[in-house]
């Protein structure tokens, strides 16, 4: 199984792709960060001051952490669904899983060791994400003014390591589900489609719950995003692609429904690579 | 059950549906130890399919396999330990190199050596070009790496699926060379190829397959050896043909344009051509027919391969 996680992680490493989707990250943060302090420094004239001040706070430390938390959770998990969908459907289209399988015979192997090596680049890219977004918003916040470091204590120290295994865990339930559509269709295209189509779809549709109300209005509290927000932080401009989050499930709601999520996902995708015979497409 | 010294493969009424149509339908062959077994159909005859399930990749719907004596449903990691195969030509990822990959598939197998590696590539002469990426491999290159991966873990059983696709004349001999050198060193081989001459130049026995069935199954020997063929061209074939007909000890009498065809022993050549000249009518070319792998399968079949 060692053998299967190393191979599969020199793999990715060595992929093209894999640095493509970095240089976007460092894009994306770029983008974000730079249009955000071009706010802050010359703001619309409709802007209230109360706004600008609290988007200039998103900018410096400590919300600025807020910031990176939610900016590095929302551009990784569009990410991650590219990096999954790619590396489970790609192995159909080149008909590398053939050459795997005829030489192992144990297929949940080639499962377990595809999502943890895919979970490990996860860690990784939340590590390079967090450290691109802290280098920025030390930049932003240099021009923005002095910078004081005296919030840092233990106990804030705690908190930021909570928030990275909050957003480290809150990409699990992409990388599952990503899986899951990817062993479905066998096929990177399926991967991705299943995966950012239920991101944005699942948006909307929390949205119209949201504001449906009656029963309706309960069902966000057993969805993604909504358990998502719920655990990681979300700042102003990065809550979701649409914005609205409505009341959100506790932290103890939140932490169990997105476990199902990924216990049934991961054990749905291992049944049915299981099963399901492996022909050419 | 098969004992192990003997069997390598023994399928009992293997079987895969999918949906309603039947790839497989009650597949008995064997194949034994040491031997190139050729394993012939037209396509969509079931070949790759049935490859599939000794690999494990397809699950049969009824039927047993065996592969050294063990069930392919029970103890298939065992068996794949045994088993280099080269399923297709494109298995292999297009951004690592050709030396990368096999690494890779070394790492996935275990116990496998650089040296072994270096020394695969250098059989299927592809370690000058080791180093270049997959994607920039010729359909022959790719087709030798294939091969090279079969061989990696130097198996007991080989199965090759179409070993020479996308190879010049020469390559096509060298591939040959090798699957008879394997067949040498005691390995058992089980050979998919539309190309019959070359099967027939390498394969001790066959199982011709149709339908998803075996319609023959033997000694390449004792097939091509099934009824002796004497081809003549005479003077006046139209009354030949009549003339010899005519005749009790001649099995079947066939017109091929100006050839004839007589179902006769060679030994019997001189009663032909003295029946003929009693008749005065001239022989101008008289042969022993040989038959050919190819023309078994055509009548069996009814098909051409590919």
């Amino acid at each position: 199984m060692m053998k299967l996680i190393t191979g599969e992680l020199n793999k990715l490493a060595k992929r093209r792709m894999t640095w493509i989707l970095v240089v976007v990250m460092v894009v994306y943060f770029a983008i974000i960060l730079f249009a955000t302090y071009g706010v802050v420094s010359s703001p619309p004239e409709r802007m209230s001051p109360d706004i600008v001040a609290q988007i200039r706070a998103s900018l410096q430390f400590p919300g600025a952490f807020d910031t990176i938390f939610s900016t590095a959770r929302t551009i990784l998990t569009l990410l991650v669904i590219i990096l999954v969908a790619s590396s489970i459907g790609n192995e159909y289209g080149w008909g590398s899983i053939r050459q795997i399988l005829s030489r192992r015979g144990i297929r949940y192997q080639f499962v377990v060791s595809k999502l943890v090596s895919l979970i490990f680049y996860a860690l990784i890219g939340l590590v390079l994400a967090l450290i691109t977004g802290f280098v920025l918003v030390l930049i932003i916040a240099n021009m923005l003014g002095p910078v004081a470091w005296d919030f840092i204590t233990a106990g804030y120290t705690g908190e930021m390591a909570k928030t990275f295994g909050w957003t480290l865990f809150c990409l699990l339930p992409y990388i599952a589900l990503t899986a899951f559509f990817a062993f479905l269709g066998r096929s990177a295209i399926a991967g991705i489609g299943g995966g950012l189509g239920f991101y944005f779809i699942e948006a909307i549709l929390v949205t119209i719950f949201n504001q449906s109300g009656g029963w309706l209005a309960e069902i966000p509290a057993f969805l993604i995003g909504p358990n998502i927000d719920a655990l990681v932080p979300a700042s102003l401009f990065t809550q979701g692609p649409f914005g609205t989050s409505g009341d959100l499930p506790s932290v103890l709601h939140a932490s169990i429904a997105l476990a199902i999520y990924c216990v049934v996902l991961i054990s749905a995708s291992l049944v049915m690579f299981e099963e399901r015979d492996i022909v050419l497409q | 059950m098969p004992t192990e010294p003997d069997l390598v493969v023994q399928t009992r009424k293997l079987t895969k549906r999918f949906g309603k149509i039947t790839a497989v339908d009650e597949l008995n062959i064997e194949v034994y130890r040491g031997e190139v077994f050729g394993f012939l159909g037209p396509n969509g005859s079931g070949k790759s399919t049935t490859m599939g399930m000794l690999l494990g990749l397809i699950a049969p719907t009824s039927g047993t396999a065996c592969v050294f004596g063990m069930d392919i449903r029970k103890r298939l990691p065992q068996i794949l330990k045994r088993i280099g195969a080269l399923t297709e030509s494109t298995g292999f990822y297009p951004y690592l190199s050709g030396r990368d990959n096999l690494k890779y598939i070394a790492g996935n197998t275990g116990g496998i050596t650089r040296a072994r590696i270096e020394e695969v590539l250098e059989l299927v002469e592809l370690k000058s070009r080791g180093n270049d990426p997959f994607s920039s491999y010729s359909l022959g290159m790719k087709q030798r790496l294939g091969i090279a991966a079969a061989l990696l873990g130097d198996p007991e059983f080989v199965i090759l699926d179409e070993p020479t696709n996308g190879l010049d004349p020469a390559g096509m001999k060298e591939i040959r060379q090798l699957i008879a050198s394997l067949g040498q060193q005691g390995k058992t081989v089980f050979l998919n190829s539309h190309l019959l001459h070359e099967v027939q130049q390498v394969c001790s026995r066959v199982a011709i397959i149709k339908k998803g069935r075996v319609v023959t199954q033997g000694s390449v020997k004792d097939l091509l050896n099934r009824g002796d063929c004497l081809q003549i061209r005479v003077t006046l074939p139209d009354k030949a043909v009549d003339v010899l007909a005519g005749q009790d000890w001649i099995g079947s009498v066939t017109r091929e344009d100006e050839r004839i065809l007589l179902e006769v022993k060679p030994e019997l050549a001189s009663k032909v051509s003295a029946v003929l000249a009693a008749e005065e009518i001239y022989l101008t070319e008289m042969k022993a027919r040989e038959n050919t792998l190819e023309d078994l399968f055509l009548e069996l079949t009814g098909e051409a391969v590919k």
